[in-house]
């Protein structure tokens, strides 16, 4: 079973999408922080990982930079808002496999997740 | 159970209270949400300037991530509320869960395969969005927004009743959107409006400046031409000002300027008046008189533009009009003439007197004053006479007297050394 990963500080979003992704019979982990982040990341080695870039701690930024050092197989979707247009140049710089701002079409998410893991295949 | 009827006319009173739509859809949902006990009531609004339906407020157990989740136009749901109408009747013009799922499709042939593809994705987005109802706010043929709701608590089923209750509330939501974006579009236009209008004003004001500038260098223009007498125009609008207030006139606001452009402008329309008559030496014949009296009137045409002063051509329309009746042009009589226009022709009068150079008839200010005198109940008002004697004598006699016999004095001076 394809293994995801959804990192956002805020719960809601972490239950919402595993609730999503799940139904899509897709193995689904989540983490509210960057540290709790690093942690599933190891545990878990996800094939596809949501990341959240503004979190409390340790950022969207420093997960990413983390995931691309240790496990560069780990495909990187950062969702994000809009507002943190800087950020997301540099996540991409830093090797974000793409970006997808907040509020997001579901379907397009689901897509995009998928055309990821096809790659990898 | 709720009281149904009850309920929705407490939110329709609730709702004329919201200026700013969102709170009235943010209070819809908690409405919703609380007294149906549902596991979750969410509201889709149209975003015009993003281009697609995003969530104001999600409440309940299985609420909806609102930041994270949009519609974008062209998700199946949006397309069949707004295009599929006529389809969506097989559906009674809402999308329920469980009756998408009973959905027979052998049933409904008039579908067609992307049709069914469709409502598959519908489907799908529902169950993502833990929604079991998703009802349009339809404002005519707009679609503002989607309530979208969750399962009963007790897991019963929705009632027919309680539906339309939704469906009344998102109606009524949408007309509130509606207003509420009218209402902001018209304090918009309103307050457009009103900056065009103050520019206007100000345009229009400054234009009546203008003018009222033009007429009074006209006036002078007239008063040079008509006699050398430098200052006349000041000094009956002096003496004129000092009469009214010996009479007690309002003299508050405009009334003042009203007065002042009157005694300043009377005999502006003078400058249509050919110079052979204007400047005639001796006296008028009976042609040259019938000329020089239009210029009462031609006065009042050339104040016509001077909308804001349109008071100065009715006093100056009668500054030749008689208090015994045997003035120009009209012959009116008594206090039929404007008391402003009785101070233009004793005032003018007096101050014309004064400054003739002929002291053949005395000395001018007791010629004039008795003149006056004379004439009061004739030609002149006599409360007009009285309170400008009056006044005259407590403020202006001295300094006229002594002005005069300076005069006097100058202009035989020259001629006492011409004889010596």
């Amino acid at each position: 079973m394809v293994k995801l990963l959804v990192v956002d500080d805020e719960e809601e979003i972490c239950d919402f999408l595993k609730c999503f992704f799940e139904e899509r019979e897709f193995s689904v982990d989540t983490a509210c922080s960057g540290f709790d982040a690093l942690e599933k990341i190891a545990q878990v080695q996800p094939d596809v990982c949501l990341l959240d870039i503004k979190m409390p701690g340790i950022d969207g930024l420093q997960v990413l930079k983390e995931i691309k050092d240790k496990y560069p197989k780990v495909k990187v979707i950062m969702v994000t808002a809009i507002e943190t247009t800087e950020k997301i140049e540099e996540a991409v710089r830093m090797g974000a496999d793409n970006y997808i701002t907040k509020p997001l079409s579901l379907e397009y998410l689901e897509n995009d997740v998928r055309q990821k893991l096809a790659s990898i295949a | 159970m709720i009281n149904y009827s009850e309920a929705l006319k407490n939110a329709a009173r609730s709702m004329v209270r919201f200026k700013n739509p969102n709170n009235l859809l943010r209070m819809v949902v908690r409405f919703i949400a609380r007294e149906s006990n549902l596991t979750q009531a969410s509201m889709l609004v149209y975003e015009s300037s993003k281009q697609r339906y995003s969530f104001i407020d999600s409440k309940g157990k299985d609420r909806i991530p609102i930041h994270l989740v949009r519609i974008d136009l062209d998700h199946p749901l949006i397309l069949w509320f707004l295009e599929k109408k006529d389809k969506l009747q097989i559906l009674e013009g809402y999308f329920c869960l469980k009756k998408l799922k009973s959905f027979n499709r052998v049933k409904h042939s008039e579908l067609s395969p992307q049709d069914l593809k469709e409502i598959e994705k519908i489907k799908e987005l529902m169950i993502s969005l833990n929604a079991s109802l998703c009802i349009p706010c339809f404002y005519h043929e707009e679609l503002l927004g989607i309530l979208i709701l969750g399962n009963k608590k007790t897991g019963e089923d929705f009632l027919e009743e309680e539906i339309q209750f939704f469906e009344t509330l998102a109606n009524d939501s949408a007309m509130t959107i509606k207003n509420a974006e009218t209402q902001t579009e018209l304090v918009k236009r309103n307050a457009e409006l009103e900056e065009k209008l103050k520019e206007n004003k100000v345009l229009r004001d400054k234009e009546q400046q203008t003018y009222y500038e033009i007429m009074l260098s006209l006036a002078q223009e007239v008063r040079m031409k008509d006699s050398s007498t430098f200052g006349h125009l000041e000094a009956v609008e002096k003496l004129g000002i000092m009469t009214a207030e010996e009479l007690g006139l309002d003299l508050s606001g405009k009334k003042r300027v009203v007065l002042s452009a009157s005694l300043r402008l009377h005999d502006v329309g003078k400058i249509g008046i050919p110079d052979s008559v204007l400047k005639k030496e001796g006296s008028l014949n009976e042609e040259e008189w019938s000329i020089m009296k239009e210029h009462v009137d031609k006065g009042v045409k050339i104040l016509e533009p001077l909308t804001d002063f349109k008071e100065v051509s009715d006093i100056i329309r009668c500054h030749h009009e008689n208090y015994d009746g045997s003035g120009y042009p009209r012959g009116i009589k008594g206090d039929e003439i404007p008391i402003e226009s009785s101070i233009i022709s004793v005032v003018d009068a007096f101050h014309a007197m004064i400054s003739s150079r002929c002291y053949k008839k005395g000395f001018p200010l007791d010629f004039a004053i008795n003149e006056l005198e004379t004439n009061k109940g004739k030609q002149f008002h006599p409360k007009v006479v009285d309170a400008f004697l009056n006044a005259f004598k407590k403020n202006m006699f001295a300094y006229y007297d002594s002005r005069i016999k300076k005069e006097i004095k100058s202009q035989n001076k020259p001629q006492d050394k011409i004889q010596s």
